[in-house]
């Protein structure tokens, strides 16, 4: 595939050599979630769309998902949360068990599956 | 003549030699197929789980999921391996986090994180927290009229397991065949050679855009070889090849040129063996490493599978040779990649409605005979 016809979001796993291409930035949550269950590997974001943090001023995970909240009706993508917080230095998995300790201190909620917004 | 019209998709044949007709298309393509398999495959007979080495001492364990089974895999106090639902007898909870082979937990009990109910190694109910023995909050109720949970009765739901060596397969079906008459011959052989004397010593998992048979079939023969995979096929005669069919696995041999030094070999000299074991799992014997490797085919949904590909030496720290050596797989995996999506994309426009078969590729008619045998049955 050709840089030209690259999809939006590209994840991989780089102890396995294996790469995700997907529009769907959740299914690069998908992915890590299979491949974490089978390898115990994290993986890495290695694109995303070019001006999807544009926007984002903030640096703290709930900051930045509440700024996010404007683009995005009815919860974030948990996906999207994950590519913005990988420019903040995070891995996925980081960023996903940063994401359980905020919602289960009642600092997120889940309006729709895998789709977060902040209180 | 191969078959594009539909009314022409017949069943596989019993004979090879007079009928050359693969599993109609629709059975890699339909949506409702891969619903229908979780039964009447994956439901039905012995699957693959792991490797007896990964859980060496009580309270070891790890997760896997087959259809939409969650299993825990454990290690018992009286060293023997159980399997389980991970699922709570109380309110059906989900239990233990999933835990891959490659990094198993370790637990003295299973433990519910709902209510905590929690099981000893064997399933049984060992305790409930007090709420369960009390009725404080309930006034229509007295304590001492407070039901006791039975341990055996509200244990954990046991899955049939039985083991190959140290190869640890699961059977969800409630009446299962024996593990010993599915494997066949292949039990015999593989328990001859010391498998469980071989560590974990790799894992590599790859999500691939095809439906789990197109590459099982990919795997199960080798007139793809001369084309696909040319620096592979350097060391291997392939006219001195040969391709064995047995009820439920069938052997590919391949002579090799180089072999390793006799006392690391663990398989007959300048041979490998590749076994396809059905539904999902091979066992691939390589003739130029003192090692061997599994495969677990899994599928994800009707377009997507998992191959999982684990590599065992005697050390689990990989020396240079071994590296490379596992690149070398590695590079034959993206090579049957290409070649299995290849052919998905093709087979999924719906075009080709039953492919044929060549004389060689009678393995591949063994595996769609057996998955239409589970259909059927």
């Amino acid at each position: 595939m050709s840089s030209q016809d690259q999809e939006p979001y590209v994840a991989a796993c780089p102890n396995c050599d294996v790469t995700r291409q997907t529009d769907d930035p959740n299914e690069v949550i998908n992915f890590y979630r299979r491949h974490y269950r089978v390898t115990g590997h994290d993986i890495e974001i290695e694109h995303a769309e070019p001006d999807l943090d544009n926007a984002v001023t903030a640096n703290d995970l709930k900051d930045v998902i509440r700024e996010l909240e404007g683009q995005h009706r009815n919860g974030v993508p948990m996906g999207v949360i994950a590519a913005v917080m990988k420019e903040r230095g995070l891995s996925v998995k980081q960023t996903l068990d940063e994401i359980h300790e905020l919602r289960m201190g009642g600092g997120l909620y889940e309006p729709q599956d895998d789709h977060l917004a902040a209180f | 003549m191969t078959q594009w019209d539909d009314s022409k998709a017949q069943a596989v044949s019993s004979d090879i030699t007079d009928e050359s007709n693969a599993l109609p298309a629709r059975y890699f393509t339909g949506q409702d197929i891969f619903e229908m398999e979780k039964e009447t495959v994956f439901g039905q007979y012995w699957v693959y789980a792991g490797h007896a080495n990964c859980i060496k001492e009580a309270g070891e364990y790890f997760t896997r999921t087959i259809g939409e089974r969650q299993l825990i895999i454990v290690r018992g106090h009286d060293g023997n391996i159980k399997a389980f639902d991970n699922v709570c007898a109380h309110r059906g909870s989900k239990m233990v986090t999933d835990t891959p082979m490659t990094d198993s937990g370790n637990a003295r009990r299973i433990k519910c994180p709902y209510h905590l109910w929690t099981y000893d190694l064997e399933g049984d109910l060992k305790s409930t927290p007090k709420s369960f023995e009390e009725a404080s909050l309930n006034p229509d109720l007295e304590d001492e009229e407070v039901q006791e949970f039975d341990s055996k009765e509200n244990a954990l739901n046991d899955v049939h397991v039985d083991s190959i060596g140290p190869l640890i397969f699961v059977n969800l079906s409630a009446d299962p065949m024996s593990l010993d008459e599915q494997a066949g011959v292949m039990k015999d052989r593989l328990e001859a050679l010391p498998l469980g004397e071989y560590e974990h010593a790799s894992r590599i998992v790859s999500e691939v855009e095809c439906n789990w048979k197109v590459f099982s079939s990919n795997y199960s023969e080798c007139d793809h070889c001369q084309a696909n995979h040319q620096d592979w096929i350097k060391g291997i005669s392939l006219n001195e090849s040969e391709l064995e069919v047995n009820d439920y696995h069938w052997v590919l041999h391949y002579t090799h040129d180089e072999d390793v030094d006799d006392e690391l070999r663990i398989h007959d000299e300048h041979e490998a063996q590749f076994h396809y074991f059905w539904p999902n799992f091979t066992v691939n014997m390589y003739g130029t490493a003192d090692g061997y490797g599994t495969y677990i085919i899994d599928p994800i949904d009707t377009n997507r599978f998992q191959l999982i590909a684990d590599y065992y030496f005697e050390d689990p720290e990989l020396s240079e040779e071994e590296e490379a050596f596992i690149r070398t797989s590695r590079q034959l995996q993206e090579e049957d990649f290409e070649l299995v999506e290849r052919q998905w994309e093709g087979l999924k426009t719906g075009a080709l409605s039953q492919a044929q078969l060549g004389p060689n590729e009678h393995t591949v008619h063994r595996f769609h005979q057996l998955a239409q045998q589970a259909y059927n049955s």
